[in-house]
């Protein structure tokens, strides 16, 4: 199939259409499969995204590139789809040179970028509705006294146009997102700040806030509607409705100094993975450490057992459709990085390599 | 005027006769027996007066040049080393960030010293740590036979909207009976704004990429000054003095990025007879802060220098004769660093060193150098060198030499490597060098102005104890790597003339293959063998000059093959680039007034290239580049 007669193709679906029009081209190479987002190295700006078949251990890479010829300009912090439509964020080490780049999610054509004007240190991004996206800025950081100097902000981008409609303010840090029902709940991270932000969707404005602890992270919805967190040290599971904490717990360790991140919800959304890890002073600060799993039923956390016996610095992600565990293996930044997958029970399936840095993964159909 | 500047300064001190090097200290390069040392030519210098000395460089010699983006740090690294294998001396003092190792190279400008020589392969035995992979000789020089004094003032106007102004003077006169003072004064300052638009710009091979918004200012300076006895005693003052402010998003206050980097740098020597007394303070400071509210983390590092030499020879004639070095420096530093933690950290270093030559005949010569530093809680090794020149074949016109040259090296950690809190790693120890290499030179005159020579050096420097920024480790240092870093350089030298136009070409081409040689990691095994990150495996460089008259053109090029990025070669490299300048200069002169004026094309290909940021570097510019030159007395000789 002609390649510019794709790109027409897809145009003409931006131009012409609001809603979800059928994809005229039966089968395309991105259609299927695991996105691996490639966080890249910091000033080297050279983040990227590689392709994973479930069954095959060979990737794609560098598929934007491929695509478009131009490598995307920064690191990379997140990627969702609606619409048909890939949002890829990008954040650039110089302030005023990120942007977010809209693609077709089957063929990964660019189809429009948002100027870096608009976005400042763009963290993750989440489908809102059919045809809007959230995602979350730090605006621009300060040095090491003040980082994060200014309240971040949740941009909505409409993916009928293309546009940031709106930038919603919200806590300094602005991190993870998820959205829930009608609404979507913000978390930050590294600011101090303690509370989520809980946006309308239909308004695109700030319902409440809700007190949760120092830096909450939001890990995601259990199989009984509960939202868990991961705030000041503590697993925090949170009513979604009353808006209220039903439990929260400390994470213990037989060795103090871990400190557990990555968290993920399996695919039946009955147990969280973690993984804990430490840098040993005693061993040169040797990051040293493992991966531990729980289920949602638990008063209480004690990782003394891992569930898989390996540190990955690149983070955790779950096949909803498999239940297959993939993580992101990161032996340094100036090499590529790996993807180990491992069965729901831990046993590893196999690995395949990817590129610099794999920290998050986008489980497509 | 300018032919006769030019003869003299190829492979200048290095290769003269016992003869001619007498009366006071032998500088260090002509201990450098069987190592390669390219001087530097004035004229080049004077007429890329303007450039800083990473534009300049990169055209010279087959060195790889890592740069964040124009005005930005720019380091440079001979034959596979790193930009900490590369020591800069400044009159013979090591002029190196004691915080990062390294010299910016894009803060030096080239009016900054008088003359300049470029020294490849390791080094230690003559001018100390860091010289492990080349060195970089900066030097300023009296000119006691200038007449009377001579005021300077030149600008340079860049389309990119980068402007350059310099002012100075020169004098030499008579103080008293005994006494000629000689000196010279310069002020200068930049600002580059490297303006090229917003738009993004597309590489021949379709890779597309923006421009970083910057402003790099620049000024400084310089205040040389020199007393000579008729006895030939001197009596040097050198000061430095340079501010280097880089802004990145200039124009937007909430995201911009200043870094300020000053240097401080103040040198009195005393030399009596063929003794040397050096004294001198250097303070380095870099301030960075964000956005508005410019905090700046600060580092400021003061250097407190005593050195003495003295120069033993023994000549029996022109060709026979025995040159020995015997000196001791003393460095006390004080580190006033925020990364180190809230004490002071200081350290004394001493190096102790004797360099011996001994010419056996008008063929061979060789030289034995050994050099032992001492450091604060570290143990630099010992480190010597052996050259041997041998001259096989000699004819009035022909010249035929070999050399040969084996030593050791080795690198002090930098303070950051030693003192940063949890991340530096006191235990450390130097890095290592082990340098081997052969050359000949082919040396032929077909006319009193039609002469060539070429040579090729092949080079071995096998570097143990590379540092290594562990991630593993939360990025604490360590010595991990071993690298093994061989290869060949091709220099072609021409000087030809017909009717009444000079040619003079330098050509050069540099085959470097640096590769990692164990593995320091689980996933470590893939790196072994493949090219270093950054070391293009082929670089070639050429100048070449006519001259006709007034009038001379001068075109510079430069060639790099791919860079890597990733020590498994895993992703995109960046690509082949080739640049062309080129300088059309006429000169003007009237009674006691001369004038250089200068139309000078950067890039004229329009070359599309990344910087390790992944943002393009200047596109084709044109530049007028003026000079004046007032002679209070009768015009001067000096071009």
């Amino acid at each position: 199939m002609n390649r510019n007669y794709l790109l027409i193709i897809s145009l003409l679906t931006v131009g012409f259409s609001a809603c979800n029009s059928t994809d005229p081209v039966p089968s395309q190479p991105y259609d299927n499969g695991v996105l691996v987002i490639n966080a890249g190295n910091f000033l080297d700006n050279n983040g990227s995204i590689s392709l994973v078949q479930r069954t095959s251990t060979t990737a794609s890479y560098d598929i934007f590139q491929k695509e478009n010829s131009r490598t995307l300009s920064g690191s990379l912090s997140g990627y969702a789809e609606v619409n048909e439509k890939g949002i890829i964020l990008v954040d650039n080490s110089t302030a005023g040179k990120d942007g977010i780049e809209i693609v077709d999610a089957h063929t990964f054509k660019s189809l429009a970028s948002i100027p870096s004007t608009e976005v400042e240190n763009p963290r993750a991004v989440v489908k809102a509705t059919d045809t809007k996206a959230y995602f979350t800025c730090w605006d621009a950081t300060g040095d090491f006294s003040n980082f994060y100097k200014n309240p971040g902000y949740v941009a909505v981008l409409d993916l009928t146009t293309n546009k940031l409609t709106k930038k919603i303010p919200v806590q300094n840090g602005a991190e993870s997102i998820l959205v829930i029902g009608n609404e979507a709940f913000v978390g930050n991270t590294g600011s101090g700040m303690t509370k989520i932000t809980v946006i309308d969707i239909a308004t695109d404005a700030v319902k409440q806030s809700i007190e949760i602890g120092r830096n909450p992270e939001l890990v995601g919805l259990d199989v009984n509607n509960k939202l868990w967190l991961y705030a000041g040290g503590e697993m925090v599971r949170l009513n979604t409705q009353t808006k209220t904490v039903e439990t929260r717990f400390k994470i213990t360790s037989p060795n103090a100094s871990k400190s557990p991140s990555s968290f993920t919800l399996s695919a039946d959304k009955k147990t969280i993975y973690f993984t804990n890890s430490f840098y040993d002073a005693a061993d040169g600060y040797l990051q040293k450490g493992e991966t531990y799993s729980f289920s949602i039923d638990a008063a209480a956390v004690v990782a003394d057992k891992p569930f898989i016996n390996r540190l990955f610095s690149g983070g955790l992600g779950v096949d909803p459709q498999t239940g297959v565990i993939y993580a992101g293996l990161v032996p340094s930044f100036k090499q590529a990085g790996y993807v180990l997958r491992f069965q729901p029970n831990g046993t590893l399936i196999d690995s395949v390599k990817a590129e610099i840095a794999p920290s998050t993964f986008y489980f497509k159909k | 005027m300018v032919l006769s500047a030019i003869a003299p300064h190829l492979y200048a001190q290095k290769e003269q006769s016992l003869c001619e090097v007498t009366v006071r200290g032998v500088r260090p390069e002509r201990f450098m027996v069987g190592q390669k040392v390219q001087e530097i030519d004035s004229v080049q210098l004077t007429r890329f007066r303007y450039s800083t000395l990473a534009d300049f460089l990169q055209f010279q010699s087959p060195v790889a040049f890592k740069s964040y983006g124009a005005g930005q740090a720019t380091s440079i690294a001979f034959r596979g080393t790193s930009a900490n294998h590369t020591a800069v001396l400044w009159n013979g003092v090591n002029i190196n960030s004691p915080s990062l190792g390294q010299s910016d190279f894009s803060t030096i400008p080239v009016a900054g010293f008088d003359q300049m020589s470029v020294q490849y392969g390791s080094a230690a035995s003559c001018v100390g740590t860091d010289a492990v992979g080349g060195s970089i000789q900066l030097r300023s020089v009296p000119d006691f036979k200038q007449k009377g004094l001579q005021t300077l003032a030149a600008f340079r106007l860049e389309s990119s909207e980068n402007y350059t102004g310099q002012a100075g003077l020169r004098f030499n006169q008579k103080a008293g009976k005994n006494w000629i003072i000689s000196g010279k004064t310069l002020l200068y300052g930049s600002i580059f704004n490297n303006d090229f638009g917003t738009e993004p710009h597309r590489t021949r091979q379709g890779e597309s990429y923006s421009f970083e918004p910057t402003r790099t200012t620049q000024k400084g300076v310089l205040q040389d000054l020199y007393w000579q006895h008729q006895k030939g005693n001197l009596f040097s003052l050198n000061l430095w003095l340079t501010d280097n402010t880089l802004t990145i998003q200039p124009h937007q206050v909430p995201l911009r990025e200043v870094t300020r980097t000053q240097a401080y740098r103040v040198l009195g020597s005393y030399q009596i007879g063929k003794t040397l007394i050096r004294t001198g303070f250097i303070r380095d400071v870099i301030d960075y802060g964000k956005g508005e509210n410019l905090t700046p983390s600060h580092t400021e590092i003061d250097r407190f220098i005593l050195r003495t030499e003295h120069d033993f020879s023994w000549i029996q004639s022109c060709d026979k004769g025995t040159n020995l070095k015997i000196g001791a420096e003393l460095v006390h530093y004080n580190a006033r660093v925020d990364g180190y933690g809230d004490e002071v950290k200081r350290e004394n270093r001493a190096d102790f060193y004797a360099l011996l030559r001994h010419q056996f005949n008008g063929k061979l010569s060789a030289s034995l150098n050994l050099r032992q530093a001492l450091v604060t809680r570290f143990s630099p090794p010992f480190t010597p060198s052996l050259g041997v020149e041998y001259t096989a074949f000699t004819r009035p016109r022909t010249k035929i030499s070999f050399s040969g040259n084996t030593s050791l090296s080795y690198r002090v950690p930098t303070l950051n490597e030693r003192y940063w809190v949890n991340l530096g790693n006191p235990e450390l120890r130097p890095e290592r060098g082990f340098n081997k290499e052969i050359g000949v030179t082919w040396k032929q005159r077909l006319a009193e102005m039609n002469q060539f020579s070429v040579s090729v050096t092949a080079f071995h420097n096998l570097i143990d104890d590379w540092t290594y920024w562990n991630p593993e480790r939360n990025y604490r240092v360590e010595n991990l790597q071993q690298v093994l870093s061989k290869g060949l350089e091709f220099t072609v030298g021409l000087k030809t003339q017909w009717h009444k136009t000079q040619l003079d070409a330098n050509l050069n081409y540099g085959l470097t293959d640096a590769s990692q040689q164990k593995t320091y990691g689980p996933y470590t095994q893939d790196f072994i063998g493949k090219q270093l990150i950054y070391v293009p495996r082929h670089t070639f460089g050429g100048t070449l000059t006519t001259t006709h008259g007034k009038a001379s053109l001068t075109v510079q090029q430069q060639f790099n093959s791919e860079r890597y990025s990733t020590f498994d070669h895993s992703g995109r490299p960046f690509a082949p680039y080739f640049l062309l300048n080129a300088v059309l200069n006429y000169q003007f002169q009237k009674g006691n007034f001369r004038s250089d004026i200068a139309l000078q094309g950067n890039n004229l290909t329009n070359t599309v290239y990344p910087n390790l940021k992944k943002n393009v570097m200047p596109l084709r510019t044109l530049s007028l580049n003026v000079i004046f030159y007032f002679q209070s007395k009768q015009p001067t000789n000096e071009s």
